[in-house]
């Protein structure tokens, strides 16, 4: 995945960092490390859901 | 006597994420390759085997990284590999097509003396777009060996990259910076004199730019005389007043535009692809203002406005909810509820279903869905960092430091996280400037959604509102830069190729951000709606009602509308919500209108910025940012009230 306003890379590492703690009801965002761009994290269940259409299943 | 068994040679593949390393790497060592964490972290290294000339090699495929400054874990890992593995060879892949973004880290690499072979990967694509790059004349501006090459089709290149590595012999580049800058690396350099594998030059540079892992390194090597490493070191960057980390960034950046001279070219007869002419345009203030108003004019007003908040609004609200759902729902609890007070709770005038429920699905969704299409499709296009340049140049020309932009930029899809964000600029200054300006006067995506949405069923009122906003931005930049005294630090920032926008990604990035909205504010439009119930049973809602309501006569507003604002209290779009049920209940005239949104929009966005703000800049400040916002918010609106209404604009 890429950082929707710089292009860095979003690497899985930065998925599990914590989030800052002040949404209410947890961090669905990934907060780019080159730029500060809080981009959207893509929940589980489109993500399989994607993944599934990929791979015409 | 045994011979002891003589260590394999390593190379190290380096370069940015997705520019086909694996694709090498695999190349290089065929099908047995092993993948394992780096020791003390959770980044995956590939480590394989390859022979070349009757000789082993053992080859590391490193974590994308794009500078030997590392941010994120995976390039201190790249980095550390780099520095404790004494390499034979240092593979650089870099890709074709964006040469000049690439090559400061060859730069960097060749600095640190380390053993480098560029590849020059991707090159069928950059063929295809009409670039023709001199692989010789880039060899001999770096003095490394240098190879074209396109490792996803047939492997090319792949014969002179084990070449190069066979017959590898070190080059001797020196890049030149500025005088007054060499003049320093030279000073710091002569400091040290501890063993390292890295050349000093290079060190030199890191501990300019702050680089604390690499100044604990020094001080282990120096000892005694790291003190009088530090203390040339802090004196430099004192001396020389400017954020040295961009000073030096940027003249990389320099030396490479004069390394590519003549290297890249685009073949005969073929313009700049359209798609660049377009970019520059957006970052070009004479024609990149016109495009940014198109952009405001077709992809919020119309889409936004019109479709979103007039369309699906109407039919949401109107039809569905006022014909059907709210009749039905009400009757269904006249029917079987018999308590006043649990009616009221429910389907009474701030009711969790006829308030909560109906503002959160029938206003704000549409509305917020839309504009987190619009968003999505200009995010998507690349246009944010070119919007960042093109203000940054607006900016300079008012006195403003431009480097604030992107948490401006950012603001505009949420306020809270870009004054965390706020903590990335260098000076106390700048720090207070955009924490100020972010909760006075840029609007996050749903509130802009929401009261672009209730104005632009206004002929005027958005114009009106947008003057506003500028006018309160500029002058409160103007000012602040003014008060708060510090320096004015220069601004850069890498330009990602701009794209069509794809339409997966938008519906995911929409759909995703939706969700994360409602889960936010779901529970507090239903906190809210209770808390106005109890106000209202308990008498205490009226009471502030009335002692809103010389603050309401002064902003010429009707009494009802003290209730939006004290909605505003926990969002503002929750605030303009409630506007939007005052005009169509035909309260509000379009003056009124306009003043109570713009007076809403300067309002600290929400609970959950303040107390960020709070956390970022502490109480002290944050509570006079939180009461000088406040009082500009009703004085601003007071203010706007009398113009309108002595010049007859809107009326």
């Amino acid at each position: 995945m890429k950082c929707s306003f710089c292009e860095h890379e979003l690497t899985p590492a930065m998925l599990r960092e914590k989030g800052c703690g002040v949404c209410i009801g947890g961090c669905r965002k990934i907060h780019c490390p080159y730029c500060g761009q809080e981009n959207p994290l893509v929940p589980e269940s489109l993500e399989k859901l994607l993944r599934r259409e990929k791979s015409g299943d | 006597m045994q011979k002891e068994p003589q260590a394999e040679k390593k190379i190290i593949l380096v370069g940015n994420p997705n520019v086909g390393k694996s694709v090498v790497f695999n190349s290089l060592t065929g099908s047995y390759t092993t993948v394992s964490n780096y020791p003390g972290t959770s980044v995956e290294v590939s480590r394989g085997h390859c022979q070349i000339d009757s000789e082993n090699f053992l080859v590391l495929d490193t974590p994308g990284m794009y500078s030997l400054l590392p941010i994120t874990e995976e390039e201190r890992v790249a980095r550390r590999i780099l520095l404790e593995e004494s390499p034979h060879v240092v593979l650089h892949v870099i890709d074709a097509r964006n040469l000049e973004r690439m090559l400061p880290m060859t730069l960097q690499l060749i600095e640190a003396g380390l053993p480098v072979v560029v590849l020059v990967n991707i090159m069928d694509e950059a063929e295809r777009i009409g670039m023709q790059i001199d692989i010789p004349l880039l060899q001999e501006k770096l003095q490394v060996p240098v190879v074209g090459g396109a490792m996803g089709r047939g492997k090319r290149g792949l014969a002179e990259v084990r070449e190069a590595i066979g017959q590898y012999r070190v080059g001797k580049a020196t890049f030149t910076y500025a005088s007054d800058l060499e003049k320093d690396i030279q000073k710091i350099s002569a400091l040290l004199l501890g063993d390292y594998i890295l050349a000093r030059r290079s060190l030199t540079l890191m501990l300019l730019q702050r680089d604390d892992e690499i100044a604990q390194r020094v001080r282990d090597r120096e000892g005694d005389r790291y003190a009088g490493v530090e203390s040339a070191v802090n004196d430099t960057i004192f001396a020389r007043r400017v954020d040295l980390h961009l000073r030096i960034s940027l003249e990389r950046k320099r030396i490479c535009k004069g390394l590519l001279d003549g290297v890249v070219t685009q073949r005969s007869g073929q313009q700049p692809a359209l798609v660049d002419r377009f970019s520059a345009w957006t970052m070009n203030p004479w024609t990149g203002v016109p495009l940014l108003l198109l952009v405001l004019y077709f992809g919020l007003y119309q889409f936004v406005g019109g479709f979103g908040a007039g369309t699906i609004v109407d039919f949401l609200e109107g039809t569905v909810f006022e014909e059907f759902l709210n009749p039905w729902v009400i009757g269904l609890c006249e029917k079987y509820i018999p308590w006043y007070w649990l009616n009221e709770l429910l389907v009474g005038e701030y009711g969790l279903f006829t308030l909560g429920v109906r503002y959160a699905f029938a206003i704000i969704l549409p509305i917020v869905g839309t504009f987190f299409i619009a968003f999505a499709v200009i995010e998507d296009s690349g246009y944010f960092p070119r919007l960042a340049m093109l203000v940054d140049r607006v900016f300079k020309k008012i006195g403003l430091n431009g480097r604030a932009v992107i948490p401006m930029v950012l603001g505009f899809g949420c306020d809270t996280m870009a004054t965390v964000v706020t903590r990335t600029l260098e000076s106390s200054r700048e720090r207070i400037i955009a924490t100020l300006l972010l909760a006075l006067a840029i609007p996050c995506s749903a509130q802009m959604g929401v009261i672009l949405g209730l104005l632009s069923g206004v002929p005027g009122a958005l114009v009106v509102w947008l003057a506003c906003m500028i006018g309160v931005f500029l002058l409160v930049g103007l000012l602040a830069a003014q008060v708060v005294p510090g320096e004015r630090p220069m601004f850069y920032m890498e330009i990602p190729p701009m794209r069509m926008p794809q339409l997966q990604n938008v519906l995911v990035k929409t759909l995703t951000r939706m969700q994360w909205y409602f889960m936010e504010i779901f529970p507090l439009f239903m906190i809210a709606s209770v808390l106005l119930w109890a106000g209202k049973l308990t008498g205490a809602l009226q009471w502030l009602v009335e002692a809103f309501n010389p603050v309401m006569r002064l902003l010429g507003l009707p009494h009802e509308a003290s209730a939006a604002f004290i909605f505003g209290f926990f969002r503002r779009d929750f605030g303009a919500a409630g506007l939007y049920d005052l005009q169509t209940e035909g309260l509000l005239d379009p003056v009124q209108l306009t003043v109570a949104a713009v007076t809403l929009t300067l309002f600290v966005p929400c609970v959950a910025q303040f107390l960020v703000m709070q956390k970022e800049r502490g109480w002290r400040t944050s509570l006079v940012i939180f009461f000088l916002v406040t009082g500009l918010a009703f004085s601003v609106g007071w203010a706007l009230n009398r113009f309108l209404l002595m010049t007859g604009i809107l009326a």
